[in-house]
């Protein structure tokens, strides 16, 4: 053994080094195979002419300037954005509010915490169904039931363009906000709470407490969790596909939903799709890497 | 740690304890294993004691796995006919090792499993893709099993189109035929007072008229005079049926050859443009769509017919199971109408489903592959086997409650479609009045029969989809800049594929 520890000291490795690497081993082992290979193998993909799994020509850049320069690609490129706007607006504080209230009461935080983490253990196309009930047009719409009651006529919601991103974030909050609360809980429960004591004797208020404690706290977590979201939310696909299919006239057709329709939506065009997925993963890289070096720079000020 | 380590054990255990309680059937990719013995009508049951026990081959030997196998789930009367075929089979070929296997096809989990060899040896494809799958390899050829049989000579022309690639070699058989016409309800129609004095009702014979009485049952029941599934490709296939009534066909066609071999797109033909018009009539000018269209698609379709929330839908022969034993729209509540004539003709596609056969299979695959389907009853064949198959095929649709209706057959074969033809009456169990002009309406000629668009017809119906989608959801949409811009994009689309 010693003369082991010695040939790896010699070759500037440690035989904890050497655990280390076996422990990570099979990790790094399904990483390649299920991860990187099947990611190396989509950006060479996008390089060529397909036929069904099988590269036929080296066509270089074409298959992007082709898909880039279709409308319904400009479509599903602002509908995305469109996607993470809404994700934003309606997603995004909801869970850090969630976690505040949750965390704030004293009796049942245990049934409230269950309770919001619930719609998460639904599986996904349960829940868009539900939802579809809910928003379904005509007389047999929950919705429309409810605000008949109110004197409100029977109302189309998925079939309005404009209305189909704002509906399909709600859902997808309504699943998601109980779990990103819970990590946002345990980010606060980290937080001092002499200092919360402290702020109190210096007579601040709930509001000033929340501003000048818990915010900063939780800074860090809330940067992470945006571009978690961001990235998640960008590649949204069977929400849109399962309750609108894409419409009304692509209304809500996102990226990753139009790379499925290059790959099985009727031209198995493989080359297309692995272009659009590579597209899709550029976007997320640039932007991984400005929130990185913004990140970076807010360390180096702190 | 301690109460951490106590919860993971807890978790595995409850997981192994799933595990091993659920088997085999719970997993879909697994080789179907039917448990018990379904409960069936005596009818069926003697069908099925009829098929023959004798050896017909007992060299030959092979395995074959039987895509479409019926669920766990699937009617009692449909799983005593599959295992009955199965039983047959293992008797006449006691040497062919049958593999049930639920899968069903679709485009996209096709590809992956005929590229790794898991595909299972016989699959059933809709006529949209045979096509595609013999142009990408991705299909056995199976003349020289068919030759063996001799049915070769007796397939009809047009399917052969279908299912042959350019050196005429075949990749498949016609599983069934289809017509496209209209599903009605004929309880919301009585409701509307649109009945003779027979009962039977006074359904539309033109795009006009579908319109006026579509807004007649609006009015007097509240309910939708149409479900139109404009969602994905749906709305665009239906579509091209109207367009056609409209006169995009030969010249005017929605895509066409130029004189060099060009593929052309053609939407902004004055037909095409009248035919959108009218599409966008039927959401505004007379509201007789379903409150959803454009989240509809085809089961969504036959659910709102089948559930009376609307009174007419376009579909084909082949569907009429969906709205009546799937649905529970009575048997005397249902009918079958030609496709309505529209001001320059009247045309309906003709289509259907195959069966085709996974990319590897060998000479005795094939073989045994085609004795399965005579057993089935699906090979122009007329011997006491073949008669016991359609016979049992005819008994389960009528045991669980689907319409039994004649077939159009894709064999050119005039004893065998007679003999198929008297079965059937013998089982029919609806009031034929109601299905009558549909038929006589293929056998006169008085309607055009068509196939699909030639090429790319996904492609298209998707485009076509989504300008439906904007004029259906749009007051004020312009159809001749929806259908120019639609136009540009499959045109970019063909000189992608096809023209360059």
């Amino acid at each position: 053994m010693n003369r082991i520890t010695r040939h790896f000291r010699g070759k500037g490795m440690k035989m904890q080094d050497l655990r280390s690497w076996l422990i990570m081993l099979p990790g790094l082992i399904l990483m390649t195979f299920f991860v990187w290979e099947p990611l190396l193998e989509s950006i060479r993909m996008s390089l060529y002419k397909t036929e069904n799994v099988e590269l036929v020509e080296f066509v270089g850049l074409k298959n992007f300037i082709s898909v880039a320069g279709k409308t319904n690609f400009t479509q599903a490129l602002v509908n995305t954005f469109s996607y993470t706007f809404w994700s934003l607006v309606i997603g995004f504080l909801l869970p850090i509010i969630l976690a505040m209230l949750i965390g704030e009461t004293s009796r049942g935080k245990g049934l409230f915490r269950t309770a919001a983490y619930l719609p998460n253990m639904l599986p996904g196309l349960a829940v868009i169904i539900l939802w579809s009930a809910f928003f379904s047009g005509g007389k047999t719409g929950v919705l429309n039931i409810i605000l008949s009651h109110f004197g409100v006529s029977a109302q189309t919601y998925l079939t309005k363009a404009n209305l189909v991103i704002p509906i399909i974030i709600t859902i997808a909050t309504w699943k998601g906000a109980g779990a990103t609360a819970l990590i946002y809980m345990a980010g606060m429960a980290g937080v001092n709470s002499e200092l919360y004591d402290a702020a109190a004797i210096d007579g601040a208020n709930v509001w000033q407490r929340v501003r000048h404690v818990l915010v900063p706290a939780i800074k860090k977590l809330t940067w992470t969790m945006l571009i978690l979201q961001i990235i998640s939310v960008f590649q949204i696909m069977y929400e849109p596909m399962v309750l609108t299919k894409g419409g009304p006239d692509n209304a809500s057709l996102s990226l990753m939903q139009l790379m499925w329709q290059y790959a099985f939506g009727g031209s198995m065009d493989y080359g297309k799709a692995s272009a659009v997925a590579v597209i899709v993963t550029a976007i997320l890289l640039v932007m991984t890497a400005v929130y990185s070096y913004f990140n970076r720079k807010e360390s180096d000020w702190d | 740690m301690k109460k951490i380590s106590f919860v993971f054990v807890l978790m595995m255990a409850v997981c192994m304890l799933f595990t091993a309680c659920g088997g085999k059937n719970g997993d879909d990719t697994e080789a179907a294993q039917p448990t018990e013995a379904p409960q069936i009508s005596e009818d069926l049951g003697n069908e099925l004691d009829s098929f023959s026990d004798e050896v017909i081959d007992a060299d030959l030997t092979c395995t074959i796995t039987l895509g479409n196998w019926p669920p766990d789930t699937a009617a009692a009367s449909e799983l005593a006919l599959f295992e009955g075929y199965k039983a047959t089979m293992e008797k006449q070929y006691p040497n062919v090792t049958l593999v049930p296997d639920y899968y069903s096809y679709s485009l996209s989990n096709y590809v992956p499993m005929a590229k790794g060899g898991t595909a299972p040896s016989i699959f059933q494809p809709p006529f949209t893709d045979p096509q595609l799958l013999i142009s990408q390899n991705l299909v056995g050829d199976v003349t020289d099993a068919l030759k063996e049989i001799g049915v070769l000579d007796k397939f009809s022309p047009s399917y052969i189109e279908m299912l042959a690639d350019d050196n005429g070699r075949i990749y498949g058989l016609p599983r069934d035929g289809y017509v496209l016409g209209m599903h009605i309800n004929v309880a919301l129609f009585r409701e509307a007072g649109l009945v003779d004095e027979n009962g039977l009702p006074i359904y539309p014979k033109s795009l006009q008229e579908l319109a006026e009485y579509g807004q007649i049952i609006r009015e007097k029941t509240d309910k939708a005079g149409l479900v139109f599934p404009a969602s994905e490709t749906y709305g665009g296939w239906l579509f091209t049926n109207i367009a056609w009534n409209f006169g995009c066909v030969g010249e005017s066609a929605l895509e066409y050859q130029d004189e060099n071999g060009r593929w052309i797109c053609n939407f902004t033909s004055p037909e095409c443009i009248a035919a959108m018009e009218y599409m966008r009539d039927l959401r505004w000018k007379y509201d007789i769509l379903n409150a959803d269209t454009t989240t509809t698609d085809w089961a969504g379709a036959h659910s709102e017919l089948g559930t009376g929330e609307a009174a007419m839908n376009f579909a084909a022969d082949d569907s009429v199971d969906q709205p009546t034993s799937n649905k529970g729209l009575a048997l005397e509540d249902f009918a079958l109408i030609p496709f309505p004539e529209g001001p320059a003709g009247r045309y309906a596609l003709a289509g259907g489903t195959c069966y085709m056969f996974s990319p590897d299979i060998t000479a005795d695959q094939g073989r045994a592959l085609m004795a399965y389907l005579k057993i089935l009853g699906k090979l122009p064949f007329l011997d006491d086997d073949i008669v016991a198959g359609m016979r049992s095929d005819y008994a389960a649709k009528k045991d669980r409650g689907a319409p039994v209706l004649p077939a159009i057959s894709a064999w050119n074969d005039d004893e065998y479609n007679k003999t198929k033809r008297a079965i059937i009456d013998e089982y029919c169990n609806v009031d034929m009045r109601l299905y009558n002009d549909f038929f006589d309406s293929i056998s006169e000629g008085t309607i055009t029969l068509k196939a699909e668009e030639p090429v790319f017809a996904q492609q298209l119906y998707r485009e076509l989809t989504a300008v439906i989608q904007r004029m259906i959801t749009r007051e004020g949409a312009d159809v001749v800049k929806a259908l120019t811009s639609a136009q540009e994009s499959f045109q970019e689309y063909l000189d992608d594929e096809i023209n360059n």
